[in-house]
């Protein structure tokens, strides 16, 4: 156990660390972005027969920085909000910060994403045991070949795809928007039906286009512990096939875990494509928005939030490894 | 069956692997008998086709390998090459124990010794699994090990040494009576090899086996078999007592082997090497001897006629000029026999 808490203290310190990095990066890359909406505002206001001092002061108000301090200045505000998780207001939505509209924006995100990334894994992984087990016949060359299709196809084509299949020619689910606005948001049937029948798409579409990596690289984690010889050991050893199975099985997905977990540390980026094809408000689409809209500081916190995610999948998943490969877990070189 | 050690009798066995220039036998047409309860040793270089043979006794040649022609019999079990599915499973571990090859990983890297043992146990409805924890402690006990210690160790935690007698715990903790050891001191250092050799001699007499030890190694054979037999480009060319043939061999390939082992004292050119390569699959020759391309007794005949193996005693060889010359004397055995 102390083990364990040595480690994750040192990948905590690390990340702690990262993310101040990834912050001071991403800060000034937005910040170098031509175009200024604070200038612009403040223009505006003054245009509008304001006097400058008070657009000053309006804007600062508003923003909660002044727009013509320095950058230097701009930074350290930025970085000292970070510590007390205030990553600004948003200059689009003028007077709500940040973070109010990541989080709102998040619960778009985390399910959707989260299902289809677990249902492709899944079947992902099931499937992909048979395409190495059957992989001198026609079944086996049929999912490898479904597989090396999906995974080529880009995101974007998939989700038009889908949209074309299920919303345009079969008209059974709905393509567009998060819920029918139609109905009262609460835990009744109808709300909780939109819902479900709205996520659908978007879902099947993430699913669709992560599954080719999962059984593509499923196959080939058991093709090669098949090649193993303590596989063979086993089978001479008379072991019950349920058995054979299950070392193949748990020897096989250790490597994919590494995969899942970073998956879905890049969940927080969100889907960009499929939710602004299927006009999901999620992060995804939130930070299309953003970056059209020149929102520096949810660009910025969008920016974060995917940092934090992945380096935190990070951290889970080598704590993972500790639990369930007891090579890792003795600190030994893996043989 | 018995707690007996069995006899085997494999008789013209042939095993094929499939090639993209056909079926080619990377074992022709070997006829081994294995006394009950002697050990018998089988040397022949890398591609010789000794692991082949020794994976024909359990019928396990692997794929795109498989038993062309030929039988196993095993005391108890009857034809192995006949078993299938269940039969085939059970039979494997419970009455033949198979031991791999030190260098290679033989466990589960994800589980202990001890849970290993025990899906082993449940494999082979093993109802008194405590029983077989305290046999496998007794066992690893009695090969100098920590039992205890060992059954909580995953395979990384364990010496190369170390692993070798787990791995011939697994083979015989279900009271296996025939045992097939498979380059058991490759990759051993030579204090390791000589503890492993003692084990193998003094467990088989204790437990009262039938083994069989494949190597490549005439040391190895020397130190533990009582009959030797000599593997070439997948035919048997030479076999018998382990001290005959080692003290008289008569096959030029046996001679070869034996000139080539350095001597501790003496001259070390007087080693020689055997000249040539040992043929592939798909280089060994289709008709005539298997060794006539290294031979130094080649005539005419070994083009085209592949020698039988002529008994002589105890001895078979399997050489056109060998036989030819003590044509008279195998006559002479016959007549007696």
């Amino acid at each position: 156990m102390t083990l364990i808490a040595r480690r994750l203290a040192g990948h905590l310190a690390r990340g702690f660390v990262m993310i101040l990095v990834v912050a001071t990066i991403s800060f000034f890359i937005v910040n170098n972005i031509p175009g200024d909406p604070m200038a612009a505002r403040y223009e505006k206001l003054v245009e509008g027969g304001m006097a400058p001092e008070a657009a000053r002061q309006a804007v600062k108000v508003l923003y909660g920085f002044q727009p013509d301090g320095s950058l230097w200045q701009q930074y350290t505000d930025f970085m000292a909000g970070l510590f007390r998780l205030d990553l600004g207001v948003s200059v689009t939505r003028p007077g709500t910060p940040v973070l109010d509209v990541l989080t709102d924006a998040a619960k778009w995100t985390v399910l959707p994403v989260l299902a289809g990334t677990l249902l492709s894994f899944l079947v992902g992984i099931i499937l992909g045991v048979y395409a190495a087990v059957k992989r001198s016949g026609k079944l086996g060359d049929a999912l490898s070949i479904s597989g090396s299709l999906l995974h080529g196809v880009p995101q974007y084509v998939l989700a038009l795809l889908v949209v074309m299949i299920f919303s345009t020619l079969l008209g059974v689910l709905p393509a567009d928007g998060s819920v029918d606005i139609l109905y009262e948001p609460g835990w009744n049937a109808g709300y909780l039906g939109s819902l479900v029948e709205h996520a659908l798409l978007p879902v099947l579409t993430y699913a669709l286009s992560a599954y080719g990596g999962w059984i593509l690289a499923m196959k080939s984690s058991v093709v090669t512990v098949l090649g193993d010889d303590f596989i063979l050991a086993a089978e001479l050893r008379g072991m019950k096939r349920s058995i054979v199975f299950r070392y193949i099985a748990r020897n096989a997905i250790l490597p994919l875990f590494t995969m899942l977990a970073l998956s879905l540390g890049l969940l927080l980026g969100g889907a960009v494509f499929i939710e602004k094809i299927f006009n999901y408000p999620g992060l995804g689409w939130l930070l299309i928005g953003a970056v059209t809209e020149r929102d520096y500081a949810l660009m910025g916190g969008a920016f974060l939030l995917i940092t934090v995610g992945t380096i935190l999948a990070n951290i889970v998943a080598d704590l993972f490894y500790t639990v369930i490969d007891p090579r890792v877990r003795s600190g030994e070189e893996v043989s | 069956m018995s707690n007996q050690a069995p006899g085997v009798r494999i008789d013209g066995l042939t095993v094929v692997y499939k090639t993209p220039a056909g079926e080619l036998p990377a074992v022709r047409g070997v006829t081994l008998t294995l006394e009950p309860g002697s050990i018998t040793g089988i040397v022949g270089e890398s591609g010789s086709g000794k692991s082949t043979l020794a994976l024909s006794l359990l019928n396990a040649v692997q794929p795109p390998g498989r038993i062309a022609g030929g039988s196993v019999e095993i005391d108890g079990l009857g034809d192995v090459v006949g078993l299938r599915g269940e039969e085939l499973r059970k039979a494997r571990g419970k009455h033949i124990g198979y031991v791999f090859q030190a260098a290679q990983n033989s466990l589960n890297p994800l589980k202990t010794v001890g849970k290993q043992l025990l899906d082993l146990g449940r494999s082979h409805g093993v109802d008194d699994l405590r029983g077989l924890v305290r046999e496998a402690k007794e066992l690893l006990g009695r090969m100098g090990l920590d039992g205890a210690r060992v059954l909580d160790s995953h395979q990384h935690e364990l010496s190369g040494g170390m692993r070798q007698r787990v791995g011939i715990m697994l083979a015989l903790v279900l009271n296996a009576h025939l045992v097939v050891l498979d380059e058991p001191t490759t990759a051993l250092d030579m204090i390791t090899q000589a503890n492993i050799l003692r084990i193998v001699r003094e467990v088989h007499a204790e437990r009262g086996l039938t083994t069989l030890v494949i190597t490549h190694d005439i040391g190895v054979v020397a130190e533990v078999a009582d009959r030797l037999a000599v593997m070439y480009g997948g035919r048997l060319v030479e076999q018998g007592p382990t001290r005959e043939v080692l003290g008289a061999p008569r096959h030029p390939y046996t001679r070869g082997l034996i000139q080539a082992i350095p001597r501790l004292t003496g001259d070390i050119d007087e080693a020689r090497a055997l000249p040539g390569r040992p043929p592939t699959l798909v280089t060994v020759p289709k008709e005539g001897c298997v060794f006539r391309e290294r031979c130094e007794l080649r005539m005419d005949v070994c083009d085209t006629v592949d020698p039988e193996p002529v008994a002589d005693g105890p001895r078979l060889v399997a050489c056109h000029a060998v036989n030819s010359a003590s044509a008279s004397t195998t006559v002479a055995t016959k007549e007696h026999a």
